[in-house]
């Protein structure tokens, strides 16, 4: 192994920290109960017992049941897996388009660059969360076009990150020298400029995943994310307010649910934010 | 001796007065502002233009009625007018007006007043008719200009309807409060904008209206029935339920309707909030489109009314503080057919009707629910989610989808829902409230047209002798039993939820109820 491939740095600096640890196992724990879920779950998310509503947590039903009779904790461990869909698809859609209009701005400059960039600040101008209620609102109330709204909500930022690594890595010396040698436009976007600027990439889009799990609770909250019966952990906090004071905990685990997904995402980012930095090298 | 006697003079002047203090604390008392909460802002403070209890409970405060009802009831009491007769064909209807009612704006309310009220909403060409689509004097008299031929002043105090046909519910319907007498001075001044400036007679004047907010109105010092005891009331829009409850707990208003389910139980036990139940006179229901395949095939239907457990979902979802329907109008009211067998739940049977059908796969569907709680529906969404898996047993499957509260009401209205879960209130007691404005061909939203019942609902209404309309409605209701258009799911008892200082509130079956007796024991 070549030891001194920056990755491997990285990942030497990442196991030091224990932030990113944490982070990472958070992660871990939430992959492994998305795909392990009919195993793990010890009911059906959507089997209801009206008869049985609002118990509280017990040996039967160890996080309780909800409004509608059925287990919490079955639907908040199938909700998992939503929550994980929604923020690797969004952020996937996000990164993809915004990683090509931002190379396409930085690298050939000019008019191209200043349309792009003027698009991205009017998408940036609006709040995102308002700006996501207007799509699902032009596109009807569905889990799908949640996700769609919360990815195209997140093109600017990835658009605006990695415009800027190019415009300052493109004039350095070794472009020129892939130029001299050759080189077309593709190759040197593809093989040069993206692997270069990937760093402040991969902190972003850990931190994306988090917002964007966070941004779906939100739309599912207001009802315009996923429909019932479908376990979104937004929507099950949505459903539990009117049962606040009688079992606060229909409301409670989901919410710390929201809470350990987005934190899990949210300490991996800041851990890799610092292993990737080169200016910790060596510290 | 005579310090004695002294003593025992202030001791008994004393115990006089302190025992009639206590007894006064009894009697009403007058002053300070009432915070009514509840789900969502009026539409429209201008009568004859809304269809919704959100604006009828202001609007009420604000106009008198030619009669109204009794509180509590629908029995139908004096108002503006303190007599009337009615001629021996049923056709010609004289009201007597009271002398001393007046305006808000200082107008008197006279036969000239009434008779310009009744142009303004019968005749399209009228220059006031201006501002909407006078939607319920459609519904109640038949169209524009309807079963009201003519409106006659006779003298200054005696207004005479002449009806081109009879109509059994007309004393009822003019008791209804879209109909409440506006002022014409205020009417021609405001014009499309006179729904934002109220001008009645009531017991309360209109204040202000803080859009999406706040209504408030303010006693009217010289109604014709005596000063109310409020100096104040403010109606305010708090639509999340736990909200509103909060809020009450917390003092910040004084009641709330639209009551949780979840939240009945604490309000029973707790010492400073007292529980109210509202006579019962609706109906909740899911729909099925006749023009949406498969609901066009009856067997589909009443394979549904027998798929859905009705008593489950009162248990869970309505506190108990319900019925099951078997009919699509209430018990509480005449001319309810107690001899309906009710399609009894029974998923085998379902499965088994289906089949006949032709569905034994099942299929799928759209199933649309309210976005709001209602009175006879609080919490749609959950009883969707039930309906949903009730029906999932006998192998349908229902897609949920649901509009903000307008979008609702209009598609709807447009027949654009496959099947849809409503319910209606009734306004006046009459049966022909609820079948006639929610069945009959003309009116129906799920493309159910039979000519059959409307026939029936029709005769109906042109009948006076009530034993024979009873008969008629009867015989209606087998109609719509056997065409099973709907599954009628519950008649509910809405609870209220009040400071136990909010006194002498009566609530009405109608939905919407009068302040003017209820007073504050400060």
């Amino acid at each position: 192994m070549n030891l001194n491939n920056p990755w491997f740095e990285a990942w030497k600096r990442l196991r030091k920290s224990k932030i990113g640890l944490a982070g990472i196992a958070i992660i871990f724990i939430l992959v492994a109960v998305a795909i392990f879920a009919p195993l793990i779950a010890p009911y059906s998310p959507i089997e209801q017992d009206i008869m049985s509503r609002y118990q509280a947590p017990s040996q039967r039903h160890l996080l309780g049941t909800d409004e509608m009779g059925r287990d919490i904790l079955s639907r908040i461990i199938y909700g998992s897996r939503i929550s994980l869909q929604v923020g690797l698809f969004s952020i996937g859609l996000a990164l993809v388009i915004g990683v090509t209009l931002g190379l396409i701005a930085g690298y050939y400059g000019g008019y191209l660059d200043m349309i792009i960039m003027r698009i991205m600040d009017i998408m940036l101008a609006f709040p995102s969360v308002l700006l996501a209620i207007a799509i699902v609102a032009i596109l009807g109330p569905q889990l799908k076009n949640a996700m769609l709204a919360i990815g195209i909500i997140n093109i600017p930022r990835f658009a605006r990150i990695i415009r800027s690594s190019t415009i300052t890595i493109k004039e350095d010396e070794f472009i020129s020298a892939a130029r001299v040698l050759g080189a077309g436009d593709f190759r040197i976007i593809l093989k040069h400029l993206l692997p270069n600027a990937m760093a402040p990439l991969i902190v972003q889009t850990t931190l994306s995943i988090a917002t964007a799990i966070l941004e779906a609770a939100a739309l599912s909250f207001l009802g315009l994310g996923a429909q019932p019966p479908t376990p979104e952990w937004g929507a099950m906090l949505s459903d539990a307010r009117s049962s606040l004071q009688k079992a606060p905990w229909v409301m409670t685990f989901p919410g710390m649910a929201i809470i350990f997904g987005v934190l899990g995402f949210n300490l991996l980012g800041d851990g890799l934010r610092d292993a990737l930095d080169p200016k910790m090298k060596n510290v | 001796m005579i310090k004695r006697s002294l003593v025992m003079f202030v001791i008994l002047s004393m115990l006089i007065v302190g025992l009639s203090i206590g007894a006064y604390a009894q009697d009403p008392e007058y002053g300070g502002t009432f915070v009514f909460g509840r789900g969502g802002d009026s539409v429209g403070l201008d009568p004859i233009q809304v269809t919704d209890g959100e604006s009828f409970k202001v609007t009420q405060q604000i106009y008198d009625n030619l009669v109204q009802y009794e509180p509590g009831t629908t029995d139908v009491i004096p108002a503006l007018a303190k007599e009337w007769d009615v001629s021996e064909d049923g056709k010609t209807w004289t009201f007597y007006l009271r002398e001393n009612a007046m305006f808000h704006d200082g107008n008197p309310v006279n036969a000239e007043a009434v008779k310009w009220n009744f142009d303004r909403w019968r005749f399209e060409d009228h220059e006031y008719h201006i501002g909407g689509e006078f939607i319920y004097y459609g519904y109640m008299f038949g169209g524009f200009p309807g079963v009201i031929e003519e409106v006659n002043v006779v003298d200054e105090y005696t207004v005479e309807f002449v009806l081109n046909k009879t109509q059994a519910p007309f004393l009822n319907n003019l008791a209804m409060v879209p109909f409440g007498i506006s002022s014409p001075v205020a009417v021609k001044k405001w014009g499309e904008d006179y729904f934002k400036h109220p001008v009645g007679s009531g017991a309360f004047k209109f204040v202000e209206w803080q859009e999406g907010n706040r209504v408030v109105v303010e006693a009217n010092e010289d109604y014709w029935g005596g000063r109310p005891y409020l100096d104040k009331v403010v109606f305010r829009s708090i639509p999340d339920n736990a909200a509103r409850f909060m809020e009450l707990q917390a003092g910040t208003i004084d009641m709330m309707d639209g009551v949780s389910p979840e939240d009945v139980e604490s309000i029973k036990t707790a010492e400073d909030l007292n529980l109210l139940l509202r006579p019962s006179m609706n109906v909740g229901y899911f729909a099925m489109n006749f023009s949406m395949p498969p609901f066009d095939d009856p067997l589909v239907r009443k394979a549904f009314n027998h798929a859905i457990n009705k008593e489950a979902l009162i248990g869970a979802f309505y506190a108990g503080l319900a019925e099951p329907a078997k009919n699509p109008m209430p018990p509480s009211i005449w001319g309810y057919n107690d001899a309906i067998e009710p399609y009894e739940y029974n998923p085998e049977k379902a499965k088994e009707l289906l089949a006949e059908a032709g569905y034994e796969d099942g299929f799928e569907f759209d199933l649309w629910y309210m976005p709001v709680p209602r009175p006879y529906m609080p919490q749609g969404k959950f009883i969707a989610q039930a309906i949903q898996n009730f029906l999932s047993q006998v192998g349908v499957t229902a897609n949920l989808v649901s509009y903000d509260w307008g979008t609702y009401l209009d598609k709807t209205r447009n027949e654009e829902a496959q099947t849809y879960l409503l319910g209606w209130t009734g306004d006046n007691g009459d049966p022909d409230n609820f079948l006639y404005v929610l069945l009959d061909k003309t009116n129906s939203d799920n493309a159910y047209e039979s000519e059959e019942l409307h026939e029936v609902l029709v005769e109906a209404q042109r009948t006076i002798d009530k034993d024979k309309r009873i008969e008629l409605y009867k015989e209606a209701q087998e109609i719509i039993h056997e065409d099973a258009p709907w599954v009628p799911l519950v008649h509910s008892t809405p609870p209220l939820a009040l400071k136990p200082m909010v006194k002498n509130y009566i609530p009405n079956p109608t939905s919407t109820e009068k302040f003017k007796d209820v007073w504050l024991d400060q």
